[in-house]
């Protein structure tokens, strides 16, 4: 991670353009012009990790922006206001801006404020929203709307940039950015293996070079080296947990200010094992995305991204999706994340709770936080739950 | 007997003259702030706002028996997950998710042209029904009548002879009955209207107002806000200006034009750039010299909540007073705006009229 704030760094030094992106927006398009990415969510979860989260979240409120809010969004203005170093969280006001709503609405709205407030240009990709009973036909059309705004997309940063679209480069970071989302799923197939070799502590540690740096040799042969790592304790049969006894699944964003918590599941010998949020960056995950079409339709590519992001599937989708990570990872519960700043994350739950109780006879837990905000999070209150909820399991299981 | 289509519809996108064209009569569904939200609460999260979760619950507990189908319009986050939620739990056979997009320029325009052509093509596949030039510009014809006098009868708002609330009734009647019907009775008011004397209650004491905000559909609230003392001569609101303001321009392509029309109305805070809406409102309220600006929007409806900073910095720079009020979507919790309200009240001091 080091390395990308360093860029980001160098980049304001030398003057060479940057932009903010939202996460879900297609960072290889800014690093096939060499733009320097800066993602505000991700310097967001640096402020929750060195405490100062809730400081920033209080000064946006002082601004006038709703309790209710996204807490990243807030996170941002809050350090942006108090000019934050980098190392809490800074970041400073980019050449340019890309917002999607592929994820939410908050990008967009959190980037027309920011965009207004500091005078930048923005892009915003507008992404149309695949549900239960679209078909085939109108995701065709879908996926022209997104391929025919990347191209837009791709005049407008020339424009700003003085550069050229050079597509020998846009092939080098697609096939990149493809190389390092590879490694990853192969990290979650070895998570396949019981006992699982990799926990929840190195995947939310280790996914940030999958928003940041998609698209970049480096990287890729940190993922490489994990990858190796876990092939090499599944083949000694190392687990990430001594006595592994139940194998748990987590959705939703993890609470950034207080990540040790998962450790309390280690009592009960549980380990996370899949995390939907984590692995839906692994994005070329939409079968029709193989090496070769990447390689020869780098632009089509990064729309087809936008339209198939495991993280915002439609309701029937997910519930056949967990269906089958519950079946493959082995699952015995599932820990859903009802985040109070995030709308899209938290509708569905319910339903996939249910469904999977009823189709899948596997119990959830829903949990109420927030991922940046500690004023949200009672840590007393989710630890009696979780009791609970293992208690639950651990009857289950002698059944 | 005619059959309807029900759509929801967070701010207003929905192509009506469509479904006309169809034989089939849209009916915009609205929320119902008396009921309880007990099933819809099992669904939806917490966070999520009390309208749209609403509206989920007048479906869960059973729609007019002439609706034949749903249409989601996508504005918010909110409308957009709760697709899928009514798919699952609120049996209907024909369900249309329109994707009326975010922006408002050229490619924009066409996706929106094609998604407008799939959801002709699925009604008539599922009603058996051929959807001809003919009938769209018949209905078109018929919403750019509805629209005009709409305009017209608005107007009377400022004369002191409509209440902001009566025509607000009126609109919501637009968006729910038989246009044939709604032609028929905006004609009458009309002509009623034509020749009615001032309101006694012209009394000067009056605040004058302009009230914008989330969707604001329970006529209530705005007779709460006269009852109050406010008199509200304007608005940029779905349920209300953003109605009529413009008129769908026929070149001889109706579905383009329906799509042209949606995209070139005033703006809504779920829009790109949603900075026009206050270069609208602002329009609005120096034309109609109101004395202050009213802003009430529904608790959790992200897509205001942003936009407030940037309303209120606005407004004063305007020198216009404004208020901005989250509030819950329940009748009997509007009285607990009253204090704000009457502050506000004082704040507008001297009286324009
Ligand atoms: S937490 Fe949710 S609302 Fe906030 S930026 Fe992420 S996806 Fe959007
Ligand atoms: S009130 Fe706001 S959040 Fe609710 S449906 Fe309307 S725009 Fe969406």
């Amino acid at each position: 991670m080091g390395r990308h704030y360093l860029a980001i760094e160098q980049a304001y030094r030398d003057g060479t353009p940057t932009a903010w992106a939202t996460s879900g927006t297609s960072v290889e398009m800014l690093y096939t012009f060499d733009v320097q990415p800066i993602l505000p969510e991700n310097a967001a979860t640096i402020s929750a990790a060195q405490k100062v989260s809730k400081k920033y979240i209080e000064s946006a409120e002082d601004l006038g922006f709703s309790y209710d809010l996204c807490s990243y969004f807030k996170t941002n203005v809050g350090a942006m206001l108090n000019n934050a170093p980098i190392d809490l969280g800074g970041i400073k006001p980019p050449t340019f801006m890309v917002a999607a709503d592929v994820i939410c609405d908050t990008h967009v709205k959190w980037f027309q404020v920011q965009s207004q407030r500091y005078k930048v240009p923005l892009y915003i990709i507008d992404v149309p929203h695949v549900t239960s009973n679209t078909t085939n036909k109108q995701k065709e059309y879908y996926q022209s709307y997104v391929e025919e705004q990347m191209l837009e997309l791709m005049d407008w940063i020339s424009e700003i940039t003085k550069k050229e679209y050079n597509e020998e480069k846009s092939r080098e970071v697609i096939t990149n950015s493809y190389e390092l989302s590879e490694y990853w799923i192969k990290i979650f197939e070895l998570r396949k293996t019981i006992p699982c070799p990799v926990s929840t502590k190195d995947t939310f540690g280790g996914i940030f070079p999958l928003f940041t740096m998609p698209g970049l040799k480096e990287p890729i042969r940190v993922f490489k080296k994990m990858y190796q790592e876990t092939q090499e304790r599944v083949d000694n049969g190392i687990g990430a947990l001594e006595n592994e006894q139940f194998r748990l699944l987590f959705s939703g964003i993890p609470f950034w200010y207080n990540l040790k918590f998962f450790g309390i599941l280690e009592q009960w010998g549980a380990i996370i094992v899949f995390e939907p949020y984590t692995y839906s960056f692994g994005k070329f995950l939409d079968p029709s995305m193989s090496k070769e079409y990447i390689i020869n339709n780098p632009i089509k590519a990064m729309a087809k991204i936008m339209l198939s992001f495991w993280y915002i599937y439609d309701l029937e989708t997910r519930v056949r999706e967990f269906k089958r990570v519950i079946k493959e990872w082995k699952i015995d519960g599932l820990i859903l994340h009802n985040n109070l700043s995030c709308r899209p994350n938290s509708c569905g739950l319910y339903d996939l709770k249910q469904r999977l109780m009823e189709e899948e006879g596997i119990p959830s837990l829903v949990i109420e936080s927030d991922m940046n905000d500690p004023r949200k999070m009672n840590e007393e209150q989710l630890k009696n739950k979780l009791e609970s909820f293992m208690e639950i399991l651990q009857k289950s299981k002698k059944r | 007997m005619a059959y309807k289509i029900g759509y929801i519809d967070p701010s207003f996108n929905t192509p009506e003259e469509l479904i006309m064209a169809a034989n089939l009569i849209p009916y915009r569904i609205f929320g119902d702030p008396t009921i309880d939200l007990m099933d819809a609460n099992k669904f939806v999260p917490p966070n999520h706002c009390f309208w749209a979760r609403n509206c989920l619950q007048r479906g869960l507990n059973g729609l007019d028996k002439e609706i034949k189908g749903i249409i989601i319009t996508h504005a918010c986050d909110c409308s957009n997950r709760e697709y899928d939620i009514w798919f699952e739990h609120v049996s209907y056979d024909f369900y249309y998710y329109l994707n009326a997009p975010l922006k408002r320029d050229k490619l924009s325009l066409k996706f929106f042209i094609n998604d407008l052509k799939e959801l002709k093509f699925q009604l008539e596949e599922h009603f058996g029904v051929e959807i001809t030039d003919k009938k769209l510009y018949e209905a078109i014809n018929l919403t750019n009548e509805i629209r005009k006098l709409l305009k017209k009868i608005s107007e009377y708002r400022n004369k002191g002879l409509l209440l902001g609330s009566e025509f607000h009734a009126i609109i919501k009647n637009a968006y729910k009955s038989d246009k044939k019907d709604v032609l028929h009775n905006l004609k009458e008011k009309l002509k009623k209207l034509e020749i009615k004397e001032p309101l006694p209650y012209v009394d000067g004491s009056k605040k004058r107002i302009l009230l914008t905000g989330s969707i604001l559909d329970d006529t209530e609230i705005l007779k709460y806000l006269e009852s109050l003392g406010f008199e509200i001569i304007t608005d940029d609101l779905c349920i209300g200006t953003r109605y009529f303001h413009n008129k769908i321009e026929i070149t001889g392509d109706p579905i383009k034009d329906i799509a042209n029309f949606h995209l070139s109305k005033p703006p809504y805070s779920t829009e790109h750039p949603s900075s026009g809406r206050f270069d609208f409102i602002k329009g609005l309220a120096k034309k109609y010299q109101v004395q202050g600006v009213i802003c009430l929007v529904q608790k959790f409806c992200e897509p205001l909540l942003y936009e407030y900073p940037f309303f209120r910095d606005s407004f004063k720079e305007m020198g216009m007073p404004f208020i901005f009020l989250e509030k819950e979507y329940k009748r009997d919790s509007y009285n607990q705006l009253t204090t704000k309200f009457e502050a506000f009240k004082e704040i507008l001091g001297g009286v324009k009229k």
